[in-house]
């Protein structure tokens, strides 16, 4: 089953890379950027001025010996020095490499081993740092020193120099698709995907009408959601852009809806959380004067939508002139640049009640009663969707699949990574490891085949957060799945802990385990679980090699079948024996592997 | 300003921002391990504070808060710097 709009060619972006469309975006002197901080003071700058100040630093770095295509490492706030640094990198001819600030009151070693292991993963000659990040970044640099080390932009003495030539097919970008220790993925995307992925997105929202669309953009600059689909397709219209940092929003929610309404913003995206924590800690006394009528594109994605969300925000904000029809639910993923397919714009968000049962069974049955999943439309213009079973063939209609994406915004590859390019591009289709179900030409996401938990548009590893259980008394080692899910009813994803508890574990550590798994994942991870579940040993789904199937574990859970093996003696033995072909049967017609045996059950 | 002040606004935005009814009580209690904030719930506090106590917490007093006590004190020490 698949959906093509590659018969509606995609459109031809306004430049041909990034640093020409700085250069067309600079002639347009009445658009600008404005950044704005918690006391919602701003400060504006105008593509003109980026570009000059990014030039000086362009040359400052050239001066320093970065060469076109080496990569360069950005860790700033959200601030016009960080705008600068970008766009001076790519004058330089190099490719930029945004990586997250230091977290605020949380420990540090996990950010330093997170924050050098993408460093070596981008192979970074030298980091760009924010002066006040700077200062504690000494412990990220020992780890793994780039070889110009580690430089302020106030330390670049400018330096007159020409532009670098820069092709299409260069490099323009790489960021990471999860912040891991172990094993953090570069996409490698290039100037044409970025640009063909940003004018996709802008022909969705056509200055028409007396509309003249301006973006408004709390989200982290490392992350594609913010730097690809704010800032650089504000970048390609050229249009105004407010942007203000994601430490603000948390703390003060209602300034995204106060400078919405202010700087009157038509497009400003968010994942789910986002909107929740609106309904959660806006108030009414907050939105004096607001007014949300301008509001076009309420973007939703990088998480799972939740439809319960949508309407209750909805109904709470329309009396400040929210337009129900702005909230538009979209699916994407860093390796495709950002987005893959867009809800229609201008038309309420739909969803659909699928057969909790048929659904299980991978085949999307609609009914009265079940799962609700919101639609997250159809695939971009030049962008085609397919649903491929297990063996790579694509699914019967009406039937969940994994879904793959082809489009002219494909990531060339994860950097210096064949063997996970490979894996992961396969004869121009992209495996996205998320599982779909495609109704009336609309995707619906159902789960995920890969492994990633996916918490505040964040996505993390699970084996990082299991990881922190090795210690925990009682729990068995290796043994605990993390998983990540959007319960029926819920509003957030959820974080879920399922953990098998040792055999020797005593009553006392048992009555205990729960809440020292928490806290040990809290100290680790700065993660707040959600829920933990302990099983018997033995009970988790695990593959013939013993690794742990943690989405067949999350989906026995939610279907209430998680349930640990039979103990075995002679007589269920001789049982076992006896029906085992008939076992064995079933097991295979029902495509899971079974309930693993002691003996297999330990590795993992 | 006095220490009970500081108090009082710490606790203020610990009712209102993080849905916490007290987190001074125990001066010792430490942010992560022992009031279990997740990353959300600190950089909340951390905006907070300063929005409140018109003061500007450096990256290096980030680190160096550990227990309520720590963000009192810092707190302290900084409005008697004279805030930003």
């Amino acid at each position: 089953m698949s959906v093509s709009r590659g018969e509606f060619p995609a459109p031809a972006p306004s430049a041909p890379t990034l640093v020409a469309a700085l250069e067309r975006a600079a002639r347009h002197p009445g658009v600008v950027l404005r950044f704005l901080d918690a006391s919602e003071r701003e400060e504006i700058l105008t593509w003109s001025e980026v570009r000059d100040r990014a030039l000086g630093v362009a040359g400052a770095l050239r001066r320093l010996g970065i060469e076109p295509g080496e990569r360069v490492a950005l860790v700033h706030p959200t601030c016009p020095d960080f705008v600068v640094s970008l766009f001076a990198v790519l004058l330089a001819g190099a490719v930029p490499v945004p990586l997250y600030p230091p977290v605020r009151l949380g420990r540090l070693d996990e950010y330093h081993r997170r924050t050098a292991a993408m460093l070596l993963a981008s192979g970074s000659r030298l980091v760009l740092a924010d002066a006040r990040v700077r200062r504690i970044l000494g412990r990220t640099l020992e780890l793994a020193p780039p070889s110009l080390g580690c430089a302020r932009l106030s330390d670049l003495t400018p330096s007159s120099v020409e532009p670098k030539e820069v092709r299409p097919e260069d490099l323009g970008l790489v960021q990471f698709s999860s912040g891991t220790t172990v094993d953090p993925k570069p996409v490698a995307l290039s100037h044409r995907a970025l640009m063909a992925q940003v004018a996709a997105l802008n022909s969705h929202w056509p200055d028409a009408d007396g509309v003249v669309n301006s973006g408004f953009c709390w989200l982290p600059l490392y992350h594609d959601m913010g730097l690809v689909g704010c800032v650089f397709s504000a970048l390609e219209r050229p249009g105004d852009l407010t942007l203000m940092g994601p430490e603000v929003f948390v703390a003060r929610p209602s300034l995204w809806l106060r400078g919405i309404s202010r700087f009157r913003a038509t497009i400003s995206p968010a994942p789910n959380f986002a909107y929740a924590l609106c309904l959660e800690r806006v108030r009414d006394e907050d939105l004096e004067g607001v007014d949300l009528s301008s509001w076009r594109g309420a973007l939703n994605g990088a998480e799972s939508v939740s439809p319960r969300v949508l309407r209750a925000f909805v109904s709470r904000f329309a009396r400040w002139g929210l337009r129900p029809e702005a909230l538009t639910p979209v699916y994407g993923l860093s390796e495709a640049a950002l987005a893959v397919t867009f809800a229609e714009l201008g038309r309420p968000f739909t969803s659909r009640v699928f057969d909790r049962d048929a659904l299980a069974d991978g085949q999307g049955r609609t009914a009265d009663d079940g799962v609700e999943i919101v639609s997250v439309g159809r695939p971009l213009p030049g962008f085609e969707v397919q649903l491929r079973d297990e063996a790579g063939s694509p699914v019967e209609t009406g039937r969940v699949g994994r879904l793959w994406a082809r489009g002219p915004s494909l990531m060339d590859g994860y950097l210096d990574r064949r063997d996970a390019t490979a894996a992961a591009l396969v004869d121009g289709w992209l495996d996205t490891g998320d599982l779909g179900l495609l109704v009336d030409g609309e995707l619906h996401l159902v789960g995920r085949a890969k492994d990633v938990v996916i918490l505040r548009g964040r996505n993390y590893l699970p084996d990082e957060i299991e990881a922190a259980l090795d210690d925990v008394a009682g729990a068995r080692r290796g043994c605990a799945a993390a998983v990540g899910h959007l319960p029926e009813d819920g509003e957030r994803e959820e974080l879920l802990l399922l953990v098998e508890h040792d055999r020797k574990a005593t009553s006392e550590e048992l009555l205990t385990l729960p809440e020292r798994c928490r806290r040990a994942i809290l100290h680790e991870t700065s993660l707040a679980v959600d829920r933990v579940e302990v099983l018997e040993p033995g009970t988790l789904p695990r593959t013939s090699s013993g690794k742990i199937r943690r989405g067949e574990a999350l989906s026995r859970f939610l279907r209430g079948t998680l349930e640990p093996p039979v103990p075995v003696n002679a007589l269920t033995l001789g049982r076992a024996l006896a029906g085992s072909q008939v076992a064995h049967l079933r097991r295979r017609l029902r495509g899971g592997d079974g309930t693993p045996s002691e003996g297999s059950s330990g590795a993992g | 300003m006095k220490r009970a002040e500081i108090l009082a606004g710490v606790e203020s935005i610990a009712r209102r921002r993080l849905g916490r009814e007290t987190i001074t009580a125990e001066p010792d209690a430490r942010l992560i391990d022992d009031l279990e904030l997740d990353s959300l719930q600190l950089l909340t506090l951390a905006v907070e504070v300063e929005n409140h106590f018109r003061v500007r917490l450096s990256e290096d007093d980030d680190q160096a808060i550990v227990t309520v006590g720590d963000l009192v004190a810092t707190i302290e020490r900084r409005l008697a710097e004279g805030g930003r």
